[in-house]
């Protein structure tokens, strides 16, 4: 279903045509390593791109272009994909159907994506100085603003600890010390590095001929100098840290953070299975961990497993009262066991099965979760397409789930209290 | 049933009100795999005081959350789990003014609306699962009161009501979710769940017409008594505090800020009311506006920056927040600016723009299935066809924006919640 299309050599674009859409999307991402460095500074260049253009020198001018777009919009896209970190631009907009009659949108926004990368302001040469102030400022503030979600701080705060070594340890954000050290200079050496060297991918969803987007937008990366350099294979998780942590803070709810290790990834072949097992035991409302902490035991309000298949982590959170750390601890690995020995209902395995089904399924019905999707599994080279995925995730038997839950091993503690508990 | 087009929008709506009251919405989606479902009942965490069958009850506050929690119990199994086994995904929530169940799935849609309509319609508590729960709502609590954005929003309420409802956490306290138990579940699903006060709403490709029978064969014929709400008496123009803070662990300030209107009432011209006054706040401070640019440019916004009208059962509001190092400074800059902008009036093009602007935002929004349903049901509560917007955004003119800015955006009706990072010792409880 999806059209890959080579642009230009290291420029890819991608095309999942769709006439049933209201709203079309564009993305264009371009890869980086995840690395300590230089992640702040990735994350800025975005920024810095949205607050003006020499044509539409600030915010305002750019808000009201995209309003007589018919309210398109054009965001900041900074993801973590394994190893690697994407800079880009995500555009939304209206399929030329809905806009009043002769009106069009789509070539409009590339047009405009063009200028918000190929025409920054500038001064002396390089970022104009306001626009790289302002914006660092705002991205420290987003760094620092994960201590105000203390879900998202404690697993960041967990991760950290468990992937001193791995890439996986750098805040897809990159840390504010980093972000510190930028300056005009800096980011435009920077971006010019990227814009040369860096692969880009080019993901789009909507009801316009691929060919004919694909000429235009090889016209627009035609204009950059381009010397594109292959990034490193994915890399399993690097041991380097690990043990037991305790932070305390002002909270009335502890949050408890476990990270645990499988070297399955999802370039394996056990992948499917892996994933079956996360979602029995910890993922959704009919899992072990909710079904036995929160509803048998009333020891939470939230828990929840998580799997990350680039790496082999997998981690599980829970938001308790710090005195019933112990218990709620105990139960973990309890139920961990249980996987391990095997004891899965029928109940439990089909569950776990449909709930990723039903995802993989509904992945197609949206133009958000379909660049979502298959953007983030072409950048990290994921080998199986949504179709084979789905036919293996049907196939995993209650081995296959017990053989994962063996490889699976405790790795990091950490938790969050208040300092009174 | 009665089937509506909207070429404008490129929908269509079938619609039919079951013999029993029950008023089922479908909207087709040919060739989409993912089905939604909601069933949505107008009573809120607000709706505390009621009249049924002649008598006057109050429950404990966060007992329409509390229900919602428990409603998933059935006597002898747990559809929870028959919904997983269905590869369905099954959830609720509780807002002020109405409370909502629903599920999505991509095969056994039958299955799974049967299931959702007998769970939502079989009151099940008995003493041990109702105390079970406690622990875990009062979980939730403490998490809700570590999470600032919920901390300065519930503070903002009470600052700016006296008596109405919404001064009162949608979860309640652990004080009042100490009195819940089974009698007063039962109370209140008896109160406000009946087929005539809900609405079933559905998303996907399904047949409307199945729905309906499905419906009907799973809520009987029979209409049931519905509880009369009562309100409390109208509030003045005018907010009980006008400033408070507390500290709490944040990175940076945050505040809300909100403005008290006139409740705007139910049918299309409250629907008027409520997009014009959206708009209005676009001109004030939204992202195109002259505002927005400098106190962006200043620093004394980010891009949390974000606002809107709001409107619950018997009240209604225009608020702003985000994180800012200076929020007085930030309402000073709104309050001046709307003076000005009524002095000055809004030019026809801007306006035309962000009319242009904000239908196609509400058109985009169409793709997602679950803005749709939630707004489609919401809007059907207040008496409104949700995708009748087209039309109302093209009568709006700038007097009507004006005139909103012009009543409300003053400071006698404006409250400015904040949450300080942890600095001194002394912390304020607001």
């Amino acid at each position: 279903m999806i059209r890959t299309i080579s642009l230009l050599p290291g420029a890819t674009l991608r095309a999942f045509p769709a006439e049933r859409f209201k709203q079309g999307c564009l993305s264009i991402q371009f890869l980086r390593p995840m690395d300590r460095q230089e992640a702040a500074l990735n994350a800025l260049i975005p920024a810095v791109l949205l607050r003006g253009t020499v044509r539409r020198p600030d915010l305002r001018a750019i808000t009201q272009h995209l309003d007589d777009l018919y309210g398109a919009s054009v965001g900041a896209l900074v993801r973590r994909v394994g190893d690697y970190q994407t800079l880009g631009l995500y555009c939304g907009f209206i399929e030329d159907r809905y806009a009043f009659a002769g009106d069009r949108v789509l070539m409009p926004m590339i047009d405009f994506l063009e200028e918000l990368l190929l025409s920054p302001v500038t001064e002396d040469g390089v970022f104009f100085q306001d626009f790289v102030d302002s914006e660092k400022r705002n991205l420290i503030a987003a760094i620092q603003a994960e201590r105000n979600d203390k879900r998202a701080y404690a697993a960041g705060q967990m991760m950290r600890r468990m992937c001193a070594a791995d890439s996986f340890g750098v805040p897809r954000l990159g840390e504010a010390e980093q972000a510190e050290k930028i300056c005009p200079r800096s980011a435009w050496d920077h971006y010019q590095k990227v814009l040369r060297e860096s692969p880009v991918e080019i993901f789009y969803v909507g009801g316009a001929d691929p060919e004919v987007l694909a000429e235009r937008l090889r016209q627009m990366l035609g204009k950059i100098c381009r010397q594109p350099v292959d990034l490193p294979a994915q890399t399993p998780f690097r041991d380097g840290g690990g043990g037991d942590h305790t932070e305390l803070m002002e909270v009335s709810q502890a949050k408890l953070v476990l990270g645990f290790t499988t070297p399955i990834t999802n370039r394996d072949r056990d992948f499917p299975a892996m994933q079956v097992l996360n979602a029995l035991y910890g993922a959704g409302m009919t899992s072990k961990l909710f079904m036995d902490i929160r509803e048998k035991r009333s020891l939470c309000y939230s828990i929840g497993s998580g799997y990350y298949g680039s790496k082999g982590i997998m981690t599980v959170s829970a938001g308790i009262d710090a005195r019933n750390e112990g218990l709620v601890r105990q139960r973990i690995e309890a139920l961990l066991d249980e996987c391990r020995a095997g004891q899965i209902s029928d109940e439990e395995l089909t569950a776990a099965r449909e709930a990723i089904l039903s995802g993989l399924r509904a992945v197609h019905d949206s133009p958000g979760s379909i660049e979502g999707y298959e953007s983030v599994a072409a950048i990290g080279r994921i080998a199986l397409s949504v179709e084979e995925y789905y036919q293996a995730v049907e196939r995993v038997t209650r081995e296959q789930v017990m053989a994962a839950a063996r490889t699976v091993r405790l790795h990091t503690s950490y938790i969050l209290k208040g300092a009174a508990s | 049933m009665i089937m509506t087009e909207y070429p404008r929008l490129g929908e269509r709506v079938c619609r039919a009100t079951l013999e029993n009251g029950l008023d089922v919405l479908v909207v087709p989606r040919p060739g989409a795999t993912k089905k939604l479902a909601y069933l949505v009942t107008d009573m809120g965490s607000i709706h505390r005081r009621f009249r049924l069958e002649g008598k006057e009850h109050t429950v404990p506050a966060g007992s329409a959350h509390y229900l919602e929690h428990k409603l998933f119990d059935l006597p002898d199994r747990d559809v929870t789990a028959q919904l997983a086994q269905l590869g369905a995904s099954v959830n609720a929530f509780t807002s002020y003014d109405m409370t909502a169940y629903y599920f999505s799935c991509t095969e056994h849609f039958r299955e799974c609306l049967d299931l959702l309509l007998e769970f939502v319609f079989t009151p099940y508590f008995t003493e041990e699962t109702v105390e079970k729960e406690r622990g875990i709502i009062g979980q939730e609590i403490d998490m809700n009161m570590d999470a600032p954005e919920s901390v300065v929003f519930e503070q903002l309420m009470e600052m700016m009501y006296r008596g109405h409802e919404i001064r009162t956490p949608i979860l309640g306290t652990a004080q009042t979710i100490g009195q819940i138990c089974p009698e007063s579940l039962i109370l209140c699903h008896r109160a406000f769940y009946g087929p005539d006060n809900m609405v079933l709403c559905v998303v996907g490709d399904v047949d409307p017409a199945e729905v309906a029978d499905l419906a009907l064969s799973r809520t009987g014929r029979e209409k049931r008594p519905v509880a009369e709400k009562l309100c409390p008496a109208p509030e003045e123009m005018t907010c009980p505090a006008a400033y408070k803070t507390r500290q709490m662990e944040v990175a940076m300030p945050t505040f809300q800020l909100g403005f008290k209107c006139e409740p705007i009432g139910k049918g299309p011209e409250a629907v008027r009311q409520e997009l014009a006054a959206d708009l209005a706040a676009e001109a004030l401070f939204g992202e195109s506006s002259a505002l927005y640019l400098e106190l962006y440019q200043q620093g004394l916004i980010d891009q949390s920056f974000g606002g809107g009208f709001e409107s619950v059962d018997g009240c209604a509001l225009l608020t702003c927040g985000g994180d800012s190092m200076d929020p007085a400074q930030v309402r000073d800059r709104i309050l001046a600016r709307a003076e000005e902008l009524c002095r000055e009036g809004l030019p026809e093009e801007e306006l035309l723009r962000m009319k242009r602007s904000a239908m196609g935002r509400r058109i985009r929004d169409l793709d997602s299935f679950d803005s749709t349903c939630f707004r489609l049901c919401a809007y059907h509560l207040t008496g409104f066809d949700y995708f009748d917007f087209p039309a109302i955004y093209e009568s709006l003119k700038a007097e009507d924006l004006l005139a909103f800015l012009g009543r409300v955006v003053r400071r006698e009706r404006c409250s400015l919640s904040v949450i300080e990072p942890l600095g001194n010792k002394e912390e304020k409880h607001g």
